[in-house]
């Protein structure tokens, strides 16, 4: 892959990473503050002449806090399953929705069964990796950056915007909806991406003046934050731009509203950031990596009707979302992912809640998948030295198949490495890996 | 004026001249050793079962913030906060989130060993990392793990064992026992009502013997019979502890990424003071790093920092529900952070949605000014250090009014940095 570098060479890493050296004193510093040319601060990206070229969209959606795969993907038919959680277990058994005789889903996920029903849902069981940590910080970071040795800093579908898509000047080619940050897993400061919390209020007070006067404001701006205040700001306006398009343009053709009370209210308005997203995808404004979270899955205590609340609000959500994707005729170009830092202890706690676990299921969803159960049933009576499930497959591997089977990228360029498969795509690209 | 940016809510015209009269030593003296102020109490805090707006304590904060005369207290009670942190959506009591904002503020500058046996048995600590539902004979892990994880030793220093023997250790904790009881009426329409608790003053959790775990444990490298004393006793017995704290702080006061040499200079200072927050503020404050010019404008003010100095600056007169609103879109709000890691720092405060919201919070404070506006012309030196970019420069003399010169101080990357 050749790489066009601008035009003075020196990329915003190198900037960052340089830092702002000033000289001693008030006027050296007023000095130094003022000295930094325009060049140095103005984020420069490398524009790609090869890289992806299909238009396949995916979205990630992050069950943060640590989501009950037990609860997620019910074993129907373990006995052990009743010794470890008497108080969890009774329930989600009898009401689970069966996939076979051996396992069902949470009863609340109807519309995501519904889909299975008809081979566009993929489980893959049992995925973590090696010597899992129990902290949701280190384990987060391990599955944003793809990396179990905790060296790389960048995101790994960052990365995959710095490596395979040309980012500079289409802002949305990756975008964090419902959320204010920048989620570590897009982050990469060879990047653009987007971040908007909630679209209705996503644009300047005060109209084309305010963004005139901000634009000029955020320019050429020194020291060691100047790109990255620069550069939200063009993304910002370039964004708000498409979205005033997009938003003529789009009519939802499903009801997200979320009918699921939450025990206690989510920060994360899942459903709208959904439609947001589908909004993004339907109207054709190139976006590409879209990132979305529901929180609350850390259920140290009073699991049972915690848990079962967020599988339905993540089941409408997500019902929703394809329903208005299919809709519009997109559903072929969308997979759907979900991720959480580690799964949850088998053995239920005094809270009636889990604690911190590893190995867990992730879902697949969408036209592009091939439907069915992948990766091994998590086995209750060989657990590990700390009372957690053990892994079978290398979340590195979902991540493989879905970065050059579904995006086209070169997964073992953005991975560092290659991983054994899990076939869960119906038509993968041939392999860039 | 570094000092007073990085250890206040802002400043006037006023407060920025004594500073600059008294010197350096003087006013790092006055903030460090003055008694925190306690605010005002909040009426709304003897709702019983705490059931208020956390509107209400947000904006009761924020007013304090806006008043204080011990700003630096204030400054250390929103870093404890994030770092001793809870929410207000899992605790499910704003009473009791009430009562943890008194504690923080008054244990803000004392010694970790008490602020450690005060944070454990906290209320709505009790509740939001689940302390008050374990018990010895089948643990709860969550405050067992971060209390050294987040709160005081950091990931790496401590084995999965040590989190298990831990959890028993400390389980036996609970919330305090109500005053009493009264029944309200949650729901008129369906006329539900619910028996809700009732308290007279603030009160500490409550240790009963038959919920904790009975024998020796053995953690962090010693066996024996070990209460929660016992517990943060181990805790401050590690190096790692200061280290941990101190290079924190070194974060959040003097630079992005503080170097190993440095943090640990600090963190003997720490150790040697027997973990005294006064000891280790003053040697943040003292040291050359603090002063280096390499130091200077590397770090970025949280969403609370940038709004209440900004609405001091314009002299708005009741800006604390505008302040308490405009937080969630810059990512944070207060009593509510997205995890219990609590609020993350410097660039992860800036992204297309952040800044824009930025701008948007001095457009809206502007907007409340109809007619008088302080005099602008002063605004560059007092608040900007009179260091501008070019643009900055260039935009704030071709300004029209002083609205305009306002809005560019204001709006400008030079005032959302510390």
């Amino acid at each position: 892959m050749t790489t066009e570098v601008g035009i003075n060479q020196l990329k915003r890493r190198d900037f960052l990473k340089a830092g702002l050296v000033f000289g001693a004193g008030a006027a050296g510093l007023a000095a130094g503050y003022a000295a930094v040319p325009d060049a140095f601060a103005r984020a420069v990206y490398a524009a790609k002449r090869e890289g992806v070229t299909n238009d396949n969209i995916l979205v990630m959606i992050q069950l943060a806090g640590g989501n009950d795969g037990l609860r997620t993907v019910v074993p129907l038919a373990d006995p052990t399953l009743h010794d470890l959680r008497p108080k969890l277990s009774s329930s989600m058994v009898s009401q689970a929705l069966p996939l076979n005789n051996q396992f069902g889903f949470n009863h609340n996920l109807g519309s995501i069964k519904g889909l299975w029903d008809q081979g566009k849902v993929a489980i893959v069981q049992g995925v973590g990796y090696p010597n899992p940590t129990f902290s949701h910080f280190e384990s987060i970071r391990i599955w944003e950056t793809g990396d179990p040795t905790r060296r790389q800093v960048d995101g790994w579908l960052g990365r995959t915007l710095a490596s395979a898509y040309d980012s500079n000047g289409h802002p949305l080619t990756g975008c964090a909806c419902g959320t204010t940050d920048v989620p570590g897993a897009l982050r990469d400061l060879q990047a653009t991406m987007t971040v908007i919390q909630n679209q209705k209020t996503f644009g300047f007070t005060g109209g084309s003046e305010v963004e005139a006067a901000v634009g000029a404001l955020y320019k050429g701006t020194p020291g060691i934050y100047g790109a990255l205040f620069d550069t939200a700001i063009a993304t910002a306006t370039e964004t708000m731009a498409t979205l005033r398009t997009s938003a003529a343009s789009y009519q939802p053709m499903a009801d997200y509203s979320d009918k699921v009370k939450l025990v206690y209210s989510s920060k994360n308005q899942l459903a709208a950031a959904l439609q947001l997203a589908a909004e993004l995808i339907v109207t054709g404004t190139g976006v590409k990596l879209l990132h979305v979270t529901l929180g609350g899955f850390d259920t140290h205590y009073t699991e049972l009707n915690r848990h079962d609340d967020l599988m339905g609000y993540l089941d409408s959500a997500v019902g929703a979302f394809y329903k208005d994707l299919a809709a519009h005729g997109m559903a072929d170009k969308v997979l759907i992912a979900t991720w959480s830092e580690f799964g949850r202890r088998p053995k239920e706690n005094a809270s009636g809640g889990t604690d911190h676990g590893a190995a867990a299921p992730l879902l697949l969803i969408g036209d592009p998948v091939k439907g069915g159960l992948y990766g091994e049933a998590p086995n209750l009576t060989n657990l590990d030295a700390t009372g957690n499930l053990k892994y079978a497959v290398d979340f590195r591997s979902v991540y493989q198949e879905i970065l050059g089977g579904h995006l086209g990228a070169g997964s073992s360029q953005i991975l560092g490495a290659s991983f054994d498969r899990v076939p869960f795509l119906k038509a993968p690209i041939a392999a860039t890996v | 004026m570094q000092l007073l940016r990085r250890t206040s809510f802002g400043y006037t015209p006023t407060q920025l001249e004594t500073a600059l009269s008294d010197g350096f030593n003087k006013t790092m003296d006055r903030l460090i050793e003055t008694k925190p102020v306690d605010p005002p109490a909040l009426a709304a805090a003897s709702t019983p079962g705490g059931r208020f707006a956390v509107a209400q304590l947000q904006q009761w904060w924020i007013d304090h913030m806006l008043t204080t005369s011990t700003p630096f207290a204030e400054r250390m009670t929103l870093f404890w906060h994030g770092h001793f942190t809870s929410d207000y959506r899992k605790v499910a009591d704003d009473t009791f989130m009430y009562w943890q904002n008194l504690t923080w503020r008054r244990m803000s500058l004392t010694d970790l060993r008490s602020m450690l046996m005060q944070v454990t048995t906290d209320p709505a600590m009790l509740r939001y990392l689940d302390l008050a539902t374990s018990t010895g004979q089948n643990p709860n892990e969550n405050y067992s793990r971060e209390l050294m994880e987040l709160f005081t030793m950091g990931p790496g220093n401590y084995t999965e064992e040590d989190v298990r023997q831990s959890a028993k250790a400390l389980a036996g904790w609970q919330e305090p026992p109500p005053d009493s009881y009264t029944t309200v009426t949650v729901d008129k329409a369906n006329n539900v009502t619910r028996r809700l608790p009732v308290y007279s003053t603030p009160k500490p959790g409550v240790f009963n013997p038959k919920r904790a775990f009975k024998g020796a444990v053995t953690y962090l490298g010693k066996s024996g019979p070990l209460d929660i004393q016992g517990v943060v006793d181990r805790i401050l017995a590690q190096p790692a502890t200061a280290q941990f704290i101190a290079g924190k702080l070194a974060q959040h006061f003097v630079t992005a990424n503080p170097d190993g040499a440095y943090v640990k200079t600090l963190a003997d200072a720490f150790r040697r003071s027997k973990y005294d927050m006064k000891t280790l503020m003053r040697a943040v404050f003292t040291s050359p790093q603090f002063a280096a010019a390499s130091s200077y404008r590397t770090l970025v003010k949280s969403p609370a920092e940038f709004t209440v100095h900004a609405a001091r600056a314009l002299g708005l007169s009741n800006p604390s529900k505008l302040i308490a609103s405009a937080g969630t879109g810059m990512g944070q709000s207060l009593f509510d952070p997205p995890d219990v890691g609590g609020w993350p720092n410097n660039e992860s405060w800036i992204s297309s949605n952040t800044v824009v919201e930025r701008v948007n919070f001095v457009t809206a404070a502007l907007a409340q000014l109809k007619t008088s506006l302080p005099a602008a012309s002063d605004s560059s030196r007092v608040h900007l250090d009179g260091v501008l970019s070019p643009q900055t420069a260039s935009l704030l003399n071709r300004a029209a009014d002083d609205r305009a010169r306002w809005f560019i101080a204001l709006a400008s990357p030079e005032f959302q940095l510390k």
